[in-house]
């Protein structure tokens, strides 16, 4: 069937683009209004010139072949897909084109006719869309229904590790993990098939991988775009690993403030446990005497008095050692201790004990330290009277004091050769208010071991023992250099 | 006439506990005998050794739980751990100030311990576990 010319022509004065038909020699046959328009060049210096006029000059080489190989198959389609395509005009200036082709058929043979739309909008809404994706401070990748990337920006770069030539034409799930990829496919397919603005993956925790292996904590926003090309997923990536370790130290804190709240009610619970006891004790023996004085042999009345008067010391003694147990690493003021002069002063302090308990002290060369001097002196000469203290019956005591260095602390160890401690005693003697023996055997408060423990930690060390019962204890600690 | 038990024995690390314990229990007249020793390795000592051909299986035990060495929590463990004819058909019973919500619970798991008493031990408390316990006796 061929066309008239006269319609031909009426129907693409009609036309809201520019419409350019040409023969088999490339030559413009006919155009329409838009075409002058578009291009800026009246018709008359159109008509019957190569269609190359309309080609910019670094296409126009090779434009001649392409238009000879639709002659041999002239199909209606569009033009030059997944190329760009731009056009000329009279002025010499480019534009963007999109350009569908048409063959028909007339009675002088066949002839191409070229649909020209201006795409000069379209690919600056386009690049406006890509700027902002660029500039965004999220990373963003847009992925096609088969799950390929086909835009990336530098954040995504940076975020995954990856230069944005291997990202793009690239399945998207290179960027998930492998845990997570056999299942990646299905949520994206499901996507696909409810497309709404939405956060990925409503509780579970997702993640990114990057390119050397590691993975990081991720929040996606996943946005459907229609396009001409199809439907493209624009999902906004952000690293939140600083938010998780932020969320993270929280955790440890509140961790660590329920652990220290729970620290203090079990020490409120001991310390009431361990003063009511004295004082129960006096209340007790008040009630005797008061009930039965006047019957009493006067030998009950001095025992009961003599526990009275106990009970209140140990009362007086259990508060000082609580007051003091509670202002560790308050008011510590970090000053230079030289630990030789320290364990000196503890000697003339302790020189009355000592002599007593006929106790030897052999002390090496002690390093000088950073620390609270009260509290350090508090802490060796606790272990120094515990040394002395918990001695054989048969043996003096010889206690040896030795300092080690490692990479980032000092070591001071105190050697005694005292009754020891079993193994499964050894981790609660730092607690506070643990006593291993009765009043009547070794005197004491139960605070002191706990008092050391306190201070050792304030200053940033350890504590420990190593002992084994009837050959002796030695109580290591740590301070940093 | 009242048939007395055989024996009280007390466990405590206070001298002054043990001290008014014996007091009242040989006051109250309930018991043969009343032995109060501050050590709990002591007392498994003294429940495995036999005096007079025979071991001393005291008829009632007290216990304090907070003591050094050896808690309260732990002397049952080993108690169990007896022969019967050396534990006897006694009933242990806990003796504590301050009752924590977590000790009445752990206690209850103990098959050995059998009741509370608030210290300090009364004349009135130590009949009404008498009579609760050895209901024939009385």
């Amino acid at each position: 069937m061929s066309t008239d010319p006269k319609l031909l022509s009426a129907i693409l004065e009609a036309a809201p683009i520019a419409m350019v038909m040409i023969d088999r020699e490339g030559e413009i046959a006919l155009v329409n209004t838009e075409t002058e328009k578009l291009f800026g060049y009246p018709r008359n210096e159109l008509l019957g010139q190569p269609v190359e006029i309309l080609v910019p000059d670094r296409f126009r080489a090779a434009h001649p072949g392409h238009r000879g190989s639709f002659f041999a198959t002239p199909t209606a389609r569009r033009m030059g897909i997944g190329r760009d395509l731009y056009a000329r005009r009279k002025d010499n200036s480019e534009f963007p084109v999109e350009i569908g082709l048409n063959p028909v058929e007339t009675g002088e043979g066949v002839f191409v006719l070229s649909a020209i739309a201006d795409i000069t909008e379209r690919k600056q809404a386009e690049e406006k869309f890509r700027l902002v994706v660029e500039s965004a401070p999220n990373a963003m990748v847009m992925v096609n229904q088969h799950g390929e990337i086909v835009l990336v920006n530098s954040e995504t770069e940076r975020c995954f590790g990856y230069p944005r030539a291997d990202l793009l034409g690239q399945s998207i799930e290179m960027l998930v993990p492998t845990r997570f990829r056999e299942n990646h496919p299905g949520y994206r397919h499901d996507y696909f098939n409810h497309l709404v603005t939405r956060s990925m993956g409503a509780g579970r925790d997702l993640f990114g991988l990057h390119k050397d292996g590691s993975e990081f904590p991720v929040e996606i926003g996943l946005n459907p775009i229609r396009t001409q090309e199809g439907t493209l997923v624009l999902s906004s990536i952000i690293d939140i690993s600083e938010r998780k370790q932020a969320e993270q130290a929280l955790q440890d804190r509140s961790d660590e403030l329920a652990r220290s709240n729970a620290e203090l009610e079990q020490f409120a619970y001991l310390a009431s446990h361990d003063l009511q006891e004295p004082l129960r004790t006096v209340t007790s023996f008040v009630d005797v005497l008061q009930r039965d004085s006047h019957q009493m042999r006067s030998e009950k009345v001095g025992t009961s008095l003599r526990f009275i008067s106990n009970a209140a010391t140990r009362m007086s003694e259990l508060i000082t050692g609580l007051l003091e147990y509670s202002r560790v690493g308050r008011e510590g003021q970090q000053v230079i201790v030289d630990c030789n002069t320290m364990v000196n002063a503890i000697q003339e302090d302790l020189s009355h004990i000592i002599s007593e308990s006929r106790a030897t002290l052999n002390v090496e060369e002690l390093p000088q330290l950073k620390g609270c001097e009260p509290e350090l002196r508090m802490l060796v000469q606790n272990l120094i009277i515990n040394a002395i203290k918990f001695r054989t019956k048969d043996t003096d005591p010889s206690i040896r004091i030795v300092a080690r260095q490692e990479q980032r602390y000092w070591q001071i160890s105190i050697h005694d050769n005292g009754i020891g401690i079993a193994p499964e005693h050894q981790n609660r003697i730092f607690d506070i208010f643990q006593r291993l023996h009765t009043k009547q055997e070794y005197e004491g408060t139960g605070i002191g071991l706990a008092h050391c423990r306190k201070i050792v930690h304030a200053h940033g060390g350890k504590i420990w023992v190593d002992s084994y019962v009837g050959k002796g204890s030695a109580f290591h600690f740590t301070l940093p250099c | 006439m009242k048939q007395r038990l055989n024996c009280i024995l007390l466990i405590d690390d206070s001298e002054a506990d043990n001290y008014l314990d014996t007091m009242v229990a040989e006051e109250t007249e309930v018991a043969d005998e009343v032995v109060a020793i501050e050590r709990p390795v002591d007392a498994l000592d003294y429940l495995k050794t036999k005096k007079d051909g025979e071991y001393p299986k005291p008829a009632l035990i007290f216990l304090d739980i907070n003591m050094p060495g050896m808690t309260g929590w732990e002397f049952p463990e080993v108690y169990e751990t007896l022969d019967t004819d050396q534990q006897g058909k006694v009933i242990v019973v806990m003796l504590t100030t301050t009752l924590n919500p977590n000790d009445e619970a752990r206690a209850k798991d103990s098959p050995s311990i059998k009741g509370f008493e608030r210290k300090p031990l009364t004349h009135e408390g130590l009949q009404t576990i008498v009579k609760e316990y050895f209901p024939d006796r009385i």
